[in-house]
Parts: C-alpha cells; structure tokens; sequence
C-alpha cells in the first residue's frame, strides 16, 4: 500500500469555534493508481492534496506513506521522504523565472545531491522525451502556458518519484493543451505504472484516470473505481 | 549548485536593476565613507609607530607644580638625557633634541627656510630613520655637520650627489652633508627637513652648556632596553629634578612615544586623552554609516518579499531545505556588497585626494599591505553577512503551501523590525542635522567676533639677516611707506597668531601672595596699536626709545591687577620694574574660543621678531604686495620674503573646527542620502502590501489624494518619532561639544527646527516617488489577482 490515510481531520480554530476543512477522511492508495480528487470549491480537495504532500500537517489523524509513519518524522526526515518520493505539479505551475528550462528541471536534482554528469544526461533525457531540446535555454516567460506546464511535469519526473501530485494542472491552461496533459499523465500512468493523484474540477479530465475522491464539505462522500 | 546559485543571483540582480542600483548604491556610499573614515583613524594611530622600537621607546614629560596646578608639557633640561643614560637601569638609549625650528639653509645662490632639528647620536638610536645615503653610525658625531632629507637634498643640490658637499646655515655656519634620510612621513610628531648634531647647538648657544637643570629647552627621548624596566625606570625618574636642583618644583614622568600624539592632553599631571576622543567619534561614525547602510539593504531586500517568496515556495517544494535557501539569499547580499565596494573603491581612490588636502593628511591606499585587503574582505564580508541575514532568515522561512497558495505571506512582525530600523536611521540623520548646524552656527559666531583688532589687510614677516639692525629695520620701514603701499608699520616680538611667552613672575601692588596668574608677554616696536587697528582704553601707546622702562597691560591684565588707575602704576615683571603708560583693548592672540589672558607688552627694539604693517588700502592688494617684496628682497637678498596674511594664519584657528565641520557635513549627507533609500525601500514594501486594500479603497470611491494621505501618514509618524527620539540624544552631544568653548552660542531651537523640516520633507518626497505610483494605478490590476 502506498498511501494509507486514517481518520484525517483538519480545521481551525478561530475564537474557540471550529471550522473543518477536512472530516473523518480514512482511504488508501494504491501503487499505479491514477486518482482524481473532485469536488465543488471549499471541498477540501487541494488542503487533502497538500497533506498528501506533505506540505501541510493534519490536526488529527494517521498517514503513513510507504510504511512510513509521516507525522511522527522531523523536518529533515520529511524532506528527504518527499525529496525522493513525491514530485508536485501546480496550476499555476509554478516555475522559477530566473532560471532557464533546464536549470529548472535539474533544480530537484541539485536538492537531491546527485553527480553532475548523471544531473545533465537525465535532464537531456527528459527533454528529450517532452521534446523540448530546442526550448533548454529559454525562460518560463518566454514559453506558452501548456509548455510551462509540460516542464513542470518534467521537473517533478526528473527526480524519478514514486507519486505525482497535481493540483489543477490544467487549470490555467485551453483545452488542447488541456488534452496533451492529460494524455501525457495517462500514459506515464498506464506505460510506467507511475502513482498520480491529481486534483481537478473537470469530468473530462477525471476520466483520463482510473479512480474518483467526491469530496463535499471534507468528507469523501464517493469512492469510484473507473476500471 | 553554488555556481547556479551565483548565476541566478546575477540574473535576479540584473532583472531588477533599479533596485540593484538602488542597494549598490547605498552599500557603495556606506562603505565607501566607512573606509574613509577608518582609514583616517588608521592614519591618526600609525603616529609614531613606523620605528622599530616604538613600544619601549618614551618622551620626557615635565610636570610644574605652580601653586597647586600641574601643568605638564614635553620640554626638559640639556643635562637630563646623559643623566638618565648614566643613572638609571634599563635604558638603552636616551637622547635630547631641539625642536624644529624654521632656519635659512642655503647652497649657492638656493636658499630655503625650512626647518631643522639639533640632536645627538643616541636620537638616531631611538628612532631608525631610513638611511639612503651615509652611515648611521658614524653620524652627528662632529660638529659642522648635516644629514638632509631627500627632497631637501634635492632642493638644494638638483640631481648632483650631496655628500661631503657643504650647505651654509643661517648665512653663517658652513656644514657638510654627512648623510641622506628618507623624508620623514607626516604621520610622525617629530618632523624636520635636516638634521644637525647637537654639538653645533650648543656652539652657537654657548649658555647651554653650563645651563644644568635651569631651563627646559629640549625633547628628551628614552628607549628602555625593555618594558619591564618601565616601572622602576619611571620611578627613578620622578625626582630627577630635584636631584639636581634643590628648589625645583618639577617632577618627571615618561609618556610613550606610541601614545604621544593621541594623547596629548594632561591635566594635573594625569594622560586624559586628546586627539583620541575625536578618533573615537570618527570610529564609531564609520560603523555607524555602515550600519545603516545595511538597514538600507534589509529593507529594500525584505520589501521584495512577495517576489522572492513564490521562489521559497517552489524551491522548497521541489526538496530544498531552509539551510540552503539561506545561502543562496546570503550569496545574493554578498555579492551586492562586493559589487559596493568595487564602486566604494572608485568613490575613494577619487576622493581620497580632496580629503588628503582637506584634513591636511597622506591617506593613500596601500595595495601591497596585507591589512588593507584583510580590511577589504572583512569589511565586504561582515557587510554582505549583516545586510543579508535578516532578508536570509526571513524569507527562508515563508511556509511554500501558503506562498504559493498566493496568501499574504508578509506578518507584522516583519514590518514593526522594518519601521525600528527606519527610526534608527532617521535618529541618526536627524542627530548629524542637528550637530553639523550647531558647529556651522558656533564657527559663524566666532569668526564674526570682534577680535580686538583689524585683522583684513595686516600682513607680518620675520625679522632676519639684515633687518636684526635696527637701522636696516627704520630704512625698511621709511622705504614701505614712501612706496604707498602700506600705510603703518610696526614690530613686536612674535606673530600676531603665535602663542607661548608667558610667565606666572609678575608683581603689582597689592597682589596677593598666592595669586598664580599666567601672564603673556610681548615686546612691540613703535606705533604697534594704530598699525595693528585696536584702541588704547586710557594712557598712550608707545612714541620713542626712551619708553623701553615703560609698559603698556592690555584690559585683562588692569582687572586682575585691581588697579583704579594703571596708568603710571609701577609693576614688576621678571625682576624687570616698568611704569604703566596705557592701558590697550583685549585682542586675540591665542584661541578665539576664550577670553584674552592678561598680557604685559613692553617695548625693546632688541626682542622683536616680527615686522607688521598695514597695508594702504588705497593701493590695489597684488600691487602692494609686489611692491613689499621688491623692496625686501632688495634689503636683505638672502633670505626669502616670507610674507603672510594675519587673516590666514588667523583661519588656522579654526582647523579643528572646520575639519569637524566638514566631516559632519559630508557624512552628515550621505546618512541622510542612505537613510532616504531606506525610507524608498519601505515605502516600496507598504505599497506592495497594501496595493489590495489601496485598490478596494479605490473602487469604493477614494481619490488619490485620500489614498497619498493614507500613505504617507504612517512614514511621518516613523520621521516624528524618529525626531522625538534624536532631539534629546542631539541636545546632549552638542551640549557637551560646546561646554569645551567659553565663548559659545546659545543652544537654540533653529537647528531642531532645521533638522525636522528638512528630514519631513525628504522623506514626504521620497516615500512620494512610490506613493503616487500607487495611488494612481489601476485597481483592476491588484484585484484581479484573488
């Protein structure tokens, strides 16, 4: 089991009122499963993907990931999980705009301390593979919005994780971009068995996966399994 | 990595290259001033402490108990040095030396006056000067002998090899140049352009020979074999005086050479600094400038914080850590502050020349001393780590979910730090505001005092050669004013700007037997008070030689004496009985900051030095000084005219003050500059976190001139508060550098006024530039962002 959530709640106090965000959320995930988180706005979808992510803590609740007990880790232990783990890809995607396309697909890597030589024939590799060798020294302003998407997915694969993460990804992007994202998460689901869990407000794009999380007011209130 | 992290610094510096001038700009001015300063202060300790053996090496000081008053100066007798060398353990060397003194020295028809030194062996023992030519040791052993410094060598000589060649001294003893040395650096208390032996001084000044422990005419210097001789060596030394005089009422002490120029001052016998104190404000100045430099740079650093932290945001998502985020925003400031001071450096190599002449001083950059670029380094890398590890520590720690959430991220945390650093750079502006008008206000004061007399048009040169007759002298002065270009002449014994000539030896009737009053005293030609412009209160000036029993008190002088009616009062003065025949107005002679000490001025044609005159106002200024010249130098041809203005010798007074002032202006600038940018920084950050709120108030109807009101409000409250604060904090300083002059102005409320003014209205029209931006910018553009 990749992904193992017990009981997760989240909620903040104000004034000794409550208000949930997240209620009683118990799921698992598997290894190679392609999910969708859907839901109206304020469900809760992208606050379960941050602590999916580890980015946010829970106020309550077990999560293990790989075994792993991730509440109980200290910060250095929690970055190094996810450092080798977990690749995010934001709607907004989130580039660094002082550097170049390959400076920030090789920033991961940078953080992960790998060798020179394999940093640079991994980030050929994967530019290669979205066919953007010609764009390597651009920056992000420079290119289209579906191409500053596809190098953040090339940045959260470089690092070869177990697990994508996406939050809306095609979000801020028109529909046939929208389509060659999708097309690309599926494959790299179906073809490397990679983990996705992505968030997203379209059917459409839910459909490209194998399993949907309705969320409403923070709780799971269905469970469908598309295969 | 770190080369990522350097190309990502320089792409980030280049995109913003407004705000990268901006903070290179205040790093280059703070570091720049910073090393100026430092470097002086560097210049102000190095005194005296080129020779090898500086730190066991002391000056004599002698300390005159006068009717409970200590009064402490650095003169001693001839006898002491071989004394000292003989009796006392420990010491290695001791030597007695003249001090410089202005001398004609001529070699064939060149003549200079310049000024030289009579010592004996032991001096070149104490002090190793860099010999370029002849044999320390076989030096000021004979009599007519002469060691020149370089640049005196080839004054004299031209390009032709001085040694074993003779020079003529005063136009009367003929020396031979034994010796070149290199020129003695300004940074040394004992300078000179020729060196002679001691034994020629006392050939021409026989009575110091038999003078023993009578007169106090030398420099004695003392180097201990080591340091812990010290305390014996000094105790010895104590009594030395009355050792060998019985009745003498001085006491000996050894002050070190090291410390000789820094502190200078004694009172009651006790070293209470000097210069030191000034240095000291100078060093803390530097620090200060450079410090807010730094603020500077935080806040203009911290106000980019919502630009930056969607790069925390992401950088930490994709697995860095805090600790290397931290480094990368610390490379960033220190490459701005390497950038700083490659400009610092500019800036100073072009201004190191104005301060040079402004401060009478050599600052030069030494590139090949180790401690200049250890300096350098330390100084970059101290700058770059303070001004960077606030903006380091604060954007680090941005939480990447609600950065990039796009959640205001910036807490009031941040901005209260930010607005105390303002304050703090304001409070020091406002304070130098405040201090450098009080130093103009109390110059002005004191250059448009009456002094007593007119000093525009006076002019004095030394009496020498032919004019010590006193038929060349009356020629002198028939032949000046038939020439009509000036209109009086007189004599007196020194320059009207010279100090020294005092005694405590004067009796009047009535005196009280305990009374110790220090008495300046004066000889004066003919004519002395209608030449120089002062009055006589009662009595009459001067009119022929029959008077040289008479004499004539200036104001001071009649009312500490109590006399009713001076004029014709017989007084003694240095066993010397004279008859008052006037009584003249006070006039500066020494400081202008005090009252005039009592003088007594008598009149003896024999002990006058200096020849006064007025000039003719009704000849054109350039005119009668060509005139002046052509008549002395055709009087007395071998010696140059030396001719000079009171009024400029006057201005010498005022160095201190003036150097002061120009510190504190210059300095006083560049903080209020610096501060400015702080203020644009923070201004910069407000508008960056108010631009929602500014827009909602903006759709809700607010109009620019409600939303600049909104704006600036707060930085006048900062600068308010900031004034509130330096008010006090300036009163006290200022206070306490005026309590050191009797004559002062009174603390008024200009300066306040001034500095509140001028620092509310900079900082309205820099916090402006932004506020206007902001207040006129679409609201579409901020909100749409939710």
């Amino acid at each position: 089991m990749m992904i193992e959530l017990k009981n997760i709640e989240k909620y903040y106090a104000n004034k000794g009122v409550k208000s949930y965000i997240l209620r009683h959320i118990t799921t698992s995930i598997k290894q190679g499963e392609f999910v969708s988180i859907m839901g109206p706005s304020g469900a809760g979808k992208s606050t379960l993907l941050n602590i999916l992510g580890m980015l946010e803590e829970p106020t309550y609740g077990d999560y293990e990931f790989m075994g792993e007990n991730v509440l109980s880790l200290n910060e250095r232990k929690r970055i190094d999980l996810y450092r080798s783990h977990i690749g995010f890809v934001f709607q907004a995607y989130h580039l660094i705009d002082e550097m170049t396309v390959a400076e920030n697909i090789e920033a991961p890597l940078l953080y992960k301390k790998i060798g020179s030589a394999e940093r640079k024939s991994r980030v050929a590799d994967i530019l290669d593979r979205f066919s953007m060798v010609a764009k390597r020294d651009l920056f992000p302003n420079q290119l289209s919005g579906g191409q500053q998407q596809l190098v953040g997915i090339a940045r959260a694969l470089v690092a070869q994780p177990s697990i994508i993460l996406a939050d809306e990804p095609t979000g801020n992007l028109q529909s046939v971009q929208a389509i060659q994202i999708m097309e690309l998460f599926k494959r790299l689901n179906e073809e490397e068995g990679m983990t996705i869990i992505q968030v997203t407000h379209s059917e459409i794009n839910a459909g490209y996966g194998s399993r949907i999380l309705h969320l409403l007011d923070g709780i799971i209130k269905e469970d469908v399994n598309l295969k | 990595m770190f080369r990522l992290n350097l190309k990502i610094a320089l792409r980030n510096l280049w995109k913003n290259k407004a705000y990268t001038l901006i903070n290179m700009g205040g790093l280059a001015i703070g570091l720049a001033s910073c090393m100026v300063l430092l470097m002086y202060v560097a210049y102000e300790w190095s005194f005296d402490k080129q020779f090898k053996n500086n730190h066991k090496t002391y000056v004599v000081y002698n300390l005159a108990n006068a009717s409970g008053r200590i009064f402490s100066w650095a003169w001693t007798p001839g006898d002491m040095a071989p004394d000292v060398e003989q009796s006392i353990p420990g010491v290695a060397y001791a030597s007695h030396s003249s001090y410089p003194e202005d001398r004609l020295i001529s070699y064939g028809q060149r003549n200079f006056k310049k000024s030289g030194v009579f010592a004996d062996p032991s001096f070149l023992k104490i002090l190793d000067y860099k010999f370029v030519k002849g044999n320390p040791d076989k030096v000021l052993k004979g009599v007519n002998t002469i060691i020149l410094t370089e640049t005196m060598a080839r004054n004299l000589f031209g390009d032709e090899d001085p040694i074993n060649k003779t020079v003529k001294l005063d136009n009367a003893e003929v020396l031979k140049v034994e010796a070149i040395i290199e020129d003695i650096p300004k940074n040394n208390s004992i300078r000179f352009d020729y060196l002679m032996p001691w034994a020629l001084n006392v050939k021409v000044n026989p009575w110091m020979k038999t003078n023993g422990y009578e007169g106090n005419f030398c420099l004695t210097l003392i180097q201990l074999q080591d340091n812990n001789y010290f305390e014996r060596a000094n105790a010895q030394i104590k009594g030395i005086y009355k050792q060998h005089k019985k009745d003498s009422n001085s006491e000996a002490i050894m002050h070190p050479l090291s410390k000789w120029h820094l502190y200078s001052n004694f009172e009651n016998g006790k070293s209470v600094g000097g210069r030191i104190d000034q240095i000291k404000i100078f060093f803390i100045l530097a620090f200060c400038i450079l410090l807010i430099a730094c603020v500077n740079f935080m806040n203009l650093s911290t106000a980019r914080s919502e630009k930056r932290g969607k790069e925390v945001g992401v950088r930490k998502t994709i697995g860095s850590s805090r600790k290397s985020l931290i480094g990368q925003f610390l490379l960033e400031s220190l490459l701005l502050a390497l950038m700083g001071m490659l400009v610092a450096f500019v800036l100073l190599e072009i201004s190191l020349p104005y301060f040079d002449e402004l401060l009478d001083v050599n600052l030069s950059i030494n590139y090949s001393d180790w401690r200049f670029w250890s300096a350098l380094t330390g100084l970059t890398l101290i700058t770059g780590f303070i001004a960077g590890s606030y903006p380091a520590f604060y954007l680090s720690s941005f939480e990447p979910v609600k950065v990039l959430k796009g959640a205001t991220i910036v807490g009031n945390s941040s901005l209260s730090v930010r607005r105390v650093l303002v304050v703090f750079q304001f409070v020091f502006a406002t304070c130098l505001i405040i201090c450098t008008t009080v130093i103009y206000q109390q110059l002005s004061y004191i250059k448009n005092k009456p002094i007593g007399y007119q000093r525009a048009g006076l002019i004095e040169m030394p009496i020498q050669g032919n004019f010590k007759a006193p038929e060349k002298l009356n020629t002198l002065k028939d032949l000046l004013i038939k020439s009509g270009a000036v209109s009086s002449v007189t004599s007196f014994s020194r320059g009207l700007n010279e100090d020294g000539n005092n005694t405590f030896s004067v009796e009047w009737p009535g005196k009280n037997l305990k009374d110790e009053t220090l008495f300046n005293f004066r000889f004066a030609g003919l004519d002395f008070v209608k030449t120089i412009g002062t009055d006589m209160i009662s009595g009459r000036e001067f009119l022929s030689s029959s008077d040289s029993s008479n004499a004539i008190i200036n104001e001071s002088a009649a009312k500490i004496m109590g006399l009713k009616n001076p004029v014709g009062t017989m007084i003694n003065s240095q066993g010397t009985p004279l008859n008052i025949i006037g009584v003249m107005r006070d006039f500066v002679i020494e400081s202008p900051y005090y009252r005039a000490r009592p003088m007594i001025v008598y009149h003896h044609m024999r002990e006058v030095n200096v020849i006064i005159a007025r000039l003719n106002p009704a000849m054109n200024v350039s005119n009668a000084i060509g005139k002046i010249d052509e008549i002395i130098k055709t009087l007395n041809p071998e010696y140059p005219v030396g001719r000079k203005f009171v009024n400029d010798g006057f201005e010498q007074k005022f160095q201190n003050e003036k150097l002061l002032r120009t510190l504190s202006n210059w300095f006083g600038g560049f903080a209020v500059f610096i501060s400015c940018l702080g203020l644009l920084g923070l201004a910069l950050f407000m508008a960056e976190q108010r631009k929602k709120e500014i827009s909602i108030r903006k759709v809700l109807g607010a109009s620019t001139t409600n939303i600049l009101t909104l704006l600036n409000r707060d930085f006048i409250r900062l600068v308010v508060i900031a004034n509130l604060i330096a008010f006090p904090l300036a009163y006290i300083i200022v206070n306490k550098w005026l309590s050191a002059y009797e004559y002062r102005i009174n603390i008024s409320i200009l300066p306040f006024v001034i500095a509140a003014v001028l620092s509310l209205l900079i900082a309205i029209l820099t916090v402006s530039v932004q506020s206007v931006k902001v207040a006129k910018s679409n609201p579409i553009d901020a909100l749409k962002y939710e």
